[in-house]
């Protein structure tokens, strides 16, 4: 007889507390060959009591199970999807956004985890260069900024204010060349050929103050779909920022930036959300707590890394 | 009180409720593989809805604009067409919307779909865990397995199923192809391909979530726009999935629907059980 206590497994289970001891009696089975072959499923005979007893508790966890999902698909759901379904009562509680938000800083966390300066994101041939749209978010600007433009750098470890102009960011650094993907939140993706210093260089050359781990970077000349000013700001890591492909871009496809594409410099950091690409950056904060950012203010993620 | 220890063939003369003969019973499911089961009917629904709210911001179906609406989004197209077809929705407010109206959380509804699709998918990934868990600790994974008669057996449940409605029409015998396993041939293929489209979406997921830290993966299908594509497909795996799942459920029976909630079967014939005679 070759009882291998597989028909037993019910005994195991939590017995009512009724009093009534479930009937089990054992069936041996065929010994299985092989290891992948399937094995009889462990039959035993069960009192219809016991039965009873544990259909109900299963219905029961089962159906509270149920009602669970059902509350928490009417906590978690956008108001406006709500509304759509014929929910008309307000159901937003108060922890609903700080929820949703965890779910979100978890995957910022698995994100800045994945992140090594060492690990480069692929580049491209000149062939495989795709159309690049302009994606300003309102309006385009008037090009009118271009000539008196200047980048001012503030918390800086001189604490000094400092602003250069166009010129002396190409003459006092190098220009490196990348063709990379530039991804956007929207799933979108275009493979561009881009030029301009690295903004590693600009961290040595002017280094920030020394607890600094964010750069706050805004564009001043932002204009909202009405053509209302609408500066632009930005948080980036100083990790990020500090990586060898992260560029603060001056040339597109071989030519000075257009007004369509940020001119005179914008950030290009392929490690990140085309959202972060700030377009006509006016200034750049370094600061030592997370700076705020326009998009994580609309209900986006803050870090952004791909 | 009775015990296991009595000779088996007594066991029912030995019951402490004569009047009520004992039932015998298989196990089907462990309790991690049913309730990680019925947890994939929420976590799917909120990829899927959110996955379309995703899909709106930049469709990966698209034409040149219409020279007159400017619309590009073959899925505005769908929209339109059924509104102009369909009877009741002639005078829907927005055509183009209609596809995100009814199939996502709606239309311009970015962040919050972004928010929801990475909770559900952390979940969908916790809850895959959970499933293969109960498979490995039930040993059922072992009835999943793909076997080399299942074309032939496949084939001979599809002839089953699409001439069951005609034999049933004309009055014939229509016999059930026979098989002593847990699952017939075309049950086993469902849920051994599911899985894997389960793990295929995760991977393809990732491949376009992080597409520069995991490069390599997205390579791996063939870059990121088509691991766009393949993630926008594996979505309709599942749907085209769970229409035959619940049909053939309910008319399997009532037995076969509760299996699922508590884990026995009375169908003790249908496992190859060998009892034991004495």
């Amino acid at each position: 007889m070759n009882n291998d206590g597989k028909g037993d497994s019910l005994q195991g289970e939590d017995t009512p507390s009724t009093g009534v001891e479930p009937e089990v009696k054992s069936v041996s089975v065929k010994n299985p060959q092989s290891f992948f072959e399937e094995r009889p499923l462990p039959a035993s005979e069960m009192s219809p009591r016991v039965l009873r007893y544990q259909s109900r508790r299963d219905f029961l966890g089962f159906g509270a199970g149920a009602l669970a999902v059902l509350a928490g698909a009417g906590f978690l759901l956008p108001r406006d999807t709500l509304s759509r379904l014929g929910v008309r009562r307000n159901m937003d509680f108060p922890g609903k956004e700080w929820f949703l938000n965890k779910a979100l800083c978890i995957d910022d966390d698995v994100a800045e985890a994945l992140y090594s300066v060492n690990r480069s994101v692929p580049t491209y041939t000149k062939s495989q260069i795709t159309p690049l749209k302009n994606n300003y978010n309102g309006t385009t600007p008037d090009p009118g900024y271009i000539p008196g433009w200047k980048l001012t750098l503030d918390g800086l470890a001189s604490g000094l204010s400092i602003s250069l102009d166009i010129r002396n960011l190409l003459t006092s650094f190098s220009v490196h060349e990348q063709i990379t993907r530039l991804v956007c939140v929207e799933g979108w993706s275009a493979i561009a050929w881009w030029a301009g210093l690295r903004f590693d260089d600009l961290l040595r050359t002017y280094p920030p103050m020394s607890q600094a781990k964010w750069a706050l970077v805004e564009s001043s000349v932002n204009l909202d779909a009405s053509g209302n000013p609408d500066p632009y700001y930005m948080s980036i890591d100083l990790a990020t920022a500090r990586h060898p492909q992260t560029l603060l871009a001056t040339h597109f496809n071989g030519r000075p930036l257009t007004v369509d594409h940020g001119a005179p410099l914008r950030l290009l950091v392929p490690l990140k959300l085309g959202l972060k690409n700030v377009k006509a950056i006016t200034r750049i904060t370094y600061v030592v707590e997370e700076p705020r950012d326009y998009w994580a203010e609309r209900g986006y993620s803050r870090y952004d890394g791909i | 009180m009775s015990h296991s220890t009595l000779p088996d063939c007594e066991a029912n003369s030995t019951s402490t409720l004569p009047e009520q003969p004992s039932v015998l019973v298989v196990r089907k499911h462990h309790f991690l593989v049913r309730w990680s089961h019925w947890l994939n009917i929420p976590i799917l629904l909120g990829l899927i809805l959110s996955g379309i709210s995703i899909y709106w911001a930049s469709p990966i179906y698209q034409h040149k604009p219409d020279p007159n609406t400017g619309n590009f989004d073959v899925a505005a197209d769908i929209g339109v067409w059924i509104c102009a077809h369909v009877p009741g929705q002639h005078h829907y407010s927005s055509p183009p919307d209609w596809i995100y109206n009814h199939m996502s959380l709606g239309p311009g509804m970015l962040a919050p779909a972004l928010r929801l699709h990475w909770l559900c998918a952390y979940s969908f990934m916790l809850n895959g865990m959970v499933y293969v868990a109960g498979l490995v600790m039930g040993g059922n994974w072992r009835s999943l397995l793909p076997r080399q008669t299942d074309l032939l057996d496949a084939i001979r449940m599809l002839r089953y199923y699409l001439g069951f409605p005609f034999a049933k029409l004309a009055r014939r015998q229509w016999p059930h192809p026979l098989f002593n396993t847990k699952y017939n041939a075309l049950q086993r293929a469902a849920y051994f391909f599911v899985p894997v489209a389960g793990f295929l979406s995760v991977a393809t997921g990732w491949a376009i979530h992080k597409p520069m830290q995991l490069h390599w993966l997205a390579a791996l299908f063939g870059g990121y726009n088509a691991a766009r594509v393949w993630h926008f497909w594996l979505m309709w795996v599942y749907i085209l999935f769970v229409v035959p799942h619940v049909i053939l459920v309910f008319a399997d029976g009532w037995d076969t629907l509760r299996s699922m909630v508590v884990g026995w079967s009375t169908r003790v014939e249908r496992s190859k059980v060998v009892v034991n005679e004495q």
